[in-house]
């Protein structure tokens, strides 16, 4: 999956220049390229931290400036620390109410006719994920417990005494080049003190630790586990909420993956060449444009399509309190360009493209499609239970006597049956039954089954649009209502799928007419004298003749006004990814945006951790890492547990992603009957070197170890074990195994052991094994021959090299990184 | 049973590395058929049976391979396996790490769905056996050849003693239910009671629904397996075929008799 580096680049950098960190309004402070003493103290200062602390960094900078590039490993000369930002603080917090929503927008409301409760929800007040609230009841639960968990900037802030205890005294700021770098400019990363005999019984992951601290890329990790208790830390793999179009349907931008395909901002399908995730902490931006049910979420720096409406205004006097007007001739001809989401002001014009995407199917003709329609506003289909046969229904006002005829005969048509037709005189209603499998699957295929899961099919999507105009017009005859208002033919239509919502602005977009959705909140209602409970309903309004006043239709898009920009804290992950096409943008909420620019520093970025764990006599702990950094970052982690009497530690440490890691997680055996334990995979592909591996050291005797490494290359790549055995004086009775195994997929690739063994004393048990195999011509073959498919075949035989390892990830872990593997597999071979 | 042949081999000719091993062999099989190939190390029988299944090491420099009338010269092992062919190898080969169920449902499944790629550049519809149907067919299956349900759960051919890879590829095969199955020296490395689970599971599946290609040195096999006809090959060729009457000749003539007489020998 290669993917056009130079336009990507291009755009990258033209942004940065243009709008990158020279935003004054947006940061409180930032400091500027490189490394130096006044740099460090800034960070500090700007963090106000103890002069401890502050001297700490300043001390490790000096360490960082004298010592030397390592050079026994990966060649990181090219790594330029002058050119690299170091320390970026976003905008002070604010805190948003009701009482601060400004009148015009609460003006504006109104004669939107939104509700106070969904206003206030629009505005932000409200939570908006439910993930949310699952951090809440874990953090209530933790706290219960006694468990601090926290970023380290607030450990340092909330726990002092128990943080200045522990901090840089498992890994010393003078250890390597990398931990001298972390330790001067560290922030953000986490914090966590388990207390004595406290099991947590979740692993905590650093997603859950949404309301906290900024984790940098220079992030800094502190755990200690008590005597007697556990914990299991996870970081990365970190899921969100924004929708993103996969022109089709839409999609949590979380779930998106490399090689996917989605919609880029010309309406056109591209592939997703590399995904991200990078900690955020500091403003997330609510952008509610004329459409309120699009509302979108995203960084400040991260850049939308947009027309200014200062670009376009019209040579007229302002007009009260309106928005400036815009000249229509200019709108039109403006060129939209990519501006950073915190420049952005309500009144400016966000760009919705229109998918052209489209597929002719044989079997969706105009008569099953007017027929979907119908079933779409009026259907439901079940098998009945006592004569298990499978049954479509749909339910007709009795005076639509004209559709209910066209139904039976569109049913006719469709499956060869006759609808039996059943009157309900006491609701004024006729029922339409058929029973029939075919017209079953064909509804439950391109329309979904229950109201709130309604959605069209790929096919439907894409189909040629005046095929796609059958199916608005027989759904409106149901679900909407079309109404004359002053001279114009206005149409509505309402339902509580939000999927199939925006999947009908899309059709009606390609209809060439631009559909405003708004959100009617659920909650407790009356309805007909019963207490419900309403779901969240999704009202769409458009005119066939009339163009909505304040949207421009353009060639290939419309230009839709954002009504709203509303700015609230955040800290937590967010998400982004890369097209393979040119422009690398993507639609989000319905809108093109581009992809995030947010901390990327220079083409290549450096991500330096230092992570640092005490493991307490009998407590034990794990931490697993799952590194899928984008290919252009160095990743160069310093990661270390002391474990005492009878603790156990075990590290899993996967690595798929970076440029170059370098990463030996390690375990210090310091008192007797300590057990380390380090898991370690690396997947190399094309431009990767995967130096990764672990360290145990028996310090006590009686100790236990165990390393298990599994590397794997592919189109190029370079995966390596480098790994360290050390017994000390005097720490006999230590029995210690290694085992790594290598894979290498091709010619071109190649894998490197280094196993080190410094052995002091005699009576010890140290085992080493260590293969390299090829996927043999003969696996694959075997693979063939019963019907599997090369790529597949290829996956299996990878997937089952690391089977030892992923049995020891969580479930869904496991499940996401075959779905991963499989993914690095797709054409690698043959 | 169908008036074509499912399997044709016309004047076939293989070789490895520049080497000429297949001579201009032909052969027809039909389902419902049980043939025997038999002959002397290094005749060329596993060249023929790698040939039919499509491994690259092979290059078949000139003569046709149809398969229900169709070339299989420019298919892939899997699209083969997909048609409907099957060989149970001769050295199955281990995949440490993924699961004897795992991989069979993935092979029945890999047929079940519509082809990978069908020009429309749309994603194919996921299809495919049920867990639960799946876990079904294989412990019937199983109970047929005699093995341990846990077997299910063991890598594949990770381990195995020489029964249990036979065994294995047997299982596959019923599985998998192919239209023409060849058999590559299944019955090398066999004791007498395997041997004998073997035999009875591929009669077990014989039958007009499927055709059989035993490929075998000894006569040893074909005491379970009673084939319709038995060809002797030498030297890249058939050079007798006849009933089964014929292995029991070579059986105490020995392959010599073969080489030496072939011309005598009516064809």
């Amino acid at each position: 999956m290669s993917k056009p580096e130079t336009p990507t680049l291009d755009l990258r950098e033209s942004y940065t220049e243009k709008y990158g960190f020279h935003d004054e309004e947006q940061h409180v402070f930032k400091s500027r390229r490189g490394l130096d003493r006044e740099i460090v103290a800034q960070i500090s200062d700007m963090k106000g931290e103890p002069q401890w602390m502050r001297e700490y960094r300043l001390k490790a900078l000096e360490i960082f400036e004298k010592k030397p590039m390592p050079t026994w490993g990966p060649d990181l000369s090219t790594i330029d620390f002058q050119n690299i930002y170091y320390y970026v603080k976003p905008t002070s917090e604010e805190s948003k109410t009701w009482e601060d929503v400004p009148a015009d927008m609460k003006r504006t409301f109104d004669k939107l006719g939104i509700p106070e409760a969904e206003q206030k929800f629009l505005a932000g007040v409200g939570a908006q994920y439910d993930s949310e609230v699952v951090y809440h009841k874990i953090q209530e639960k933790l706290e219960k417990q006694g468990v601090l968990f926290l970023s380290c900037d607030h450990g340092l802030k909330e726990h002092e005494e128990l943080f200045k205890q522990y901090f840089g005294t498992v890994i010393p700021s003078a250890d390597n080049k990398f931990a001298a770098l972390n330790s001067a400019v560290w922030s953000g990363g986490s914090f966590i003190y388990v207390p004595k005999g406290v099991h947590v019984d979740v692993p905590l992951q650093a997603y859950f630790r949404i309301n906290t601290k900024d984790m940098g890329q220079f992030e800094r990790t502190l755990i200690i586990v008590d005597e007697g208790a556990y914990v299991h830390y996870v970081e990365g793999c970190l899921p969100a909420g924004e929708q993103v179009s996969l022109g089709h349907t839409w999609v949590n931008i979380e779930t998106v993956d490399r090689g996917d395909v989605v919609m880029d901002s010309n309406g056109r399908e591209s592939r997703v060449a590399s995904t991200r995730v990078l900690p955020y902490k500091g403003d997330m931006l609510t952008i509610v444009p004329l459409s309120s049910a699009n509302v979108f979420r995203l960084t400040p720096e991260h850049p939308v399509l947009t027309v200014r409406r200062r670009d376009v205004a019209a040579r007229r006097a302002p007009r009260g309190n309106w928005k400036p007007e815009v000249s229509s001739v200019r709108l039109r001809a403006a060129e939209p360009e990519f501006v950073p989401a915190g420049q952005l002001e309500a009144g400016d014009f966000l760009v919705f493209p229109v998918s052209r995407i489209t597929r002719e199917n044989e079997a969706l003709t105009r008569d099953v499609v007017r027929l979907l329609g119908y079933y779409l506003a009026e259907g439901s289909t079940y098998i009945h239970k006592r004569l298990h046969q499978p049954v479509v229904t749909l339910t007709f006002s009795e005076r639509e006597r004209e559709s209910i005829d066209e139904v039976k005969a569109l049913i006719h048509a469709v499956t060869g049956k006759r609808a039996i037709e059943v009157a309900q005189p006491s609701r004024h209603a006729v029922n339409l039954v058929v029973y029939s499998q075919h017209l079953r699957d064909l509804c439950i295929a391109h329309c979904g089954q229950g109201a709130a899961e309604k959605r069209l099919s790929r096919e439907i999507m894409e189909l040629p649009a005046d095929l796609q105009a059958q199916l608005l017009e027989t759904y409106l005859k149901g679900d909407g209502s079309v109404y004359r208002k002053r001279k114009h033919t206005m149409a509505r239509a309402c339902t509580v799928s939000r999927t199939l919502a925006w999947q009908l602005q899309e059709l009606i977009a390609r209809q060439g007419h631009f559909a405003t959705i708004n959100v009617r909140k659920g909650g407790p209602d009356t309805i007909q004298g019963r207490a419900m409970k309403r779901r969240d309903q999704y009202i769409l309004y458009f005119s066939h003749d009339k163009q909505q006043s304040q949207v421009r239709k353009c060639e290939d898009y419309f230009l839709v006004p954002i009504n709203r920009i509303d700015r609230n804290p955040f800290d937590g992950p967010v998400f982004n990814f890369e097209l393979e096409s040119s422009p690398n943008a993507y639609v989000a909420g319905g809108f093109a945006v581009h992809n995030c620019t947010a901390p990327t520093y220079s083409s290549d970025s450096l991500h330096s951790a230092v992570v640092e764990i005490i493991v307490k006599a009998n407590a034990r702990c794990r931490y697993t890492t799952i590194q899928n950094w984008s290919n252009n970052v160095y990743n160069l982690v310093t990661k270390r547990a002391l474990a005492y009497r009878d603790a156990t530690m075990e590290w899993v440490d996967w690595n798929l992603g970076s440029k170059i890691t370098q990463k030996y997680p390690s375990v210090y055996m310091m008192e007797p009957g300590a057990h380390g334990e380090i898991l370690s995979i690396a997947f190399a592909g094309k431009g990767q070197h995967q130096d990764a591996g672990g360290k145990v050291i028996h310090c006590a005797p009686n100790t236990t170890s165990k390393i298990v490494s599994k590397s794997i290359s592919k189109d190029g790549g370079r995966a390596g074990y480098r790994g360290l055995v050390k017994v000390q004086k005097g720490a006999v009775d230590c029995r210690s195994n290694v085992n790594c195994d290598a894979l290498i997929l091709d010619e071109a690739s190649r894998s490197d052991t280094y196993p080190y063994m410094e052995i002091e004393e005699d009576k010890v048990t140290i085992g080493h094994e260590a293969t390299v195999s090829k996927i043999g011509d003969e696996q694959l073959f075997y693979l063939q021959s019963r019907g599997i498919g090369k790529d597949e075949a290829a996956g299996m035989i990878v997937s089952g090299f690391i089977e030892p390892i992923v049995k020891e990830l969580p479930m869904e872990y496991a499940v996401e990184m075959n779905r991963l593997i499989q993914l690095q597999m797709e054409g690698s071979v043959g | 049973m169908s008036a074509t042949p499912e399997l044709v081999i016309k004047d076939l000719h293989v070789g490895i590395e520049g080497k000429e091993i297949l001579k201009g062999l032909n052969l027809e099989v039909k389902r419902g058929e049980i043939h025997a190939l038999m002959g002397p190390n290094g005749s060329g029988k596993s060249t023929l049976a790698n040939t039919l299944m499509g491994h690259p090491k092979y290059e078949v420099t000139s003569g046709e391979i149809l398969f229900k009338g169709e070339s299989l010269l420019e298919m892939e092992a899997d699209e083969r396996s997909r048609a409907g062919l099957f060989m149970a190898f001769q050295y199955p080969v281990a995949i440490p790490g993924l699961s004897v169920a795992n991989f069979l449902r993935t092979a029945l499944n890999a047929r079940l769905a519509p082809s990978e790629n069908d020009g429309s550049g749309a994603v194919p519809k996921k299809r495919g056996i049920a867990p639960k149907e799946f876990r079904a067919l294989l412990k019937e299956k199983m109970a047929l050849l005699k093995m341990d349900e846990s077997f299910a759960g063991r890598y594949l051919n990770d381990g195995f003693s020489g029964g249990e890879k036979k065994r294995a590829e047997i299982l596959q095969m019923a599985v998998l239910k192919p239209e023409i199955a060849i058999m590559d020296e299944t019955d090398s490395g066999l004791d007498i009671d395997a041997l004998r689970i073997v035999s009875d599971g591929v009669n077990a599946l014989a039958g007009p629904g499927m055709g059989v290609l035993v490929i075998t040195h000894y006569q040893r096999i074909l005491n379970y397996i009673k084939p319709h006809k038995v060809h002797v090959m030498v030297d890249g060729r058939i050079q007798i075929s006849g009933g089964p009457e014929l292995a029991l000749q070579l059986e105490s003539r020995g392959y010599d008799w073969v080489r030496n007489g072939k011309e005598a020998v009516a064809r």
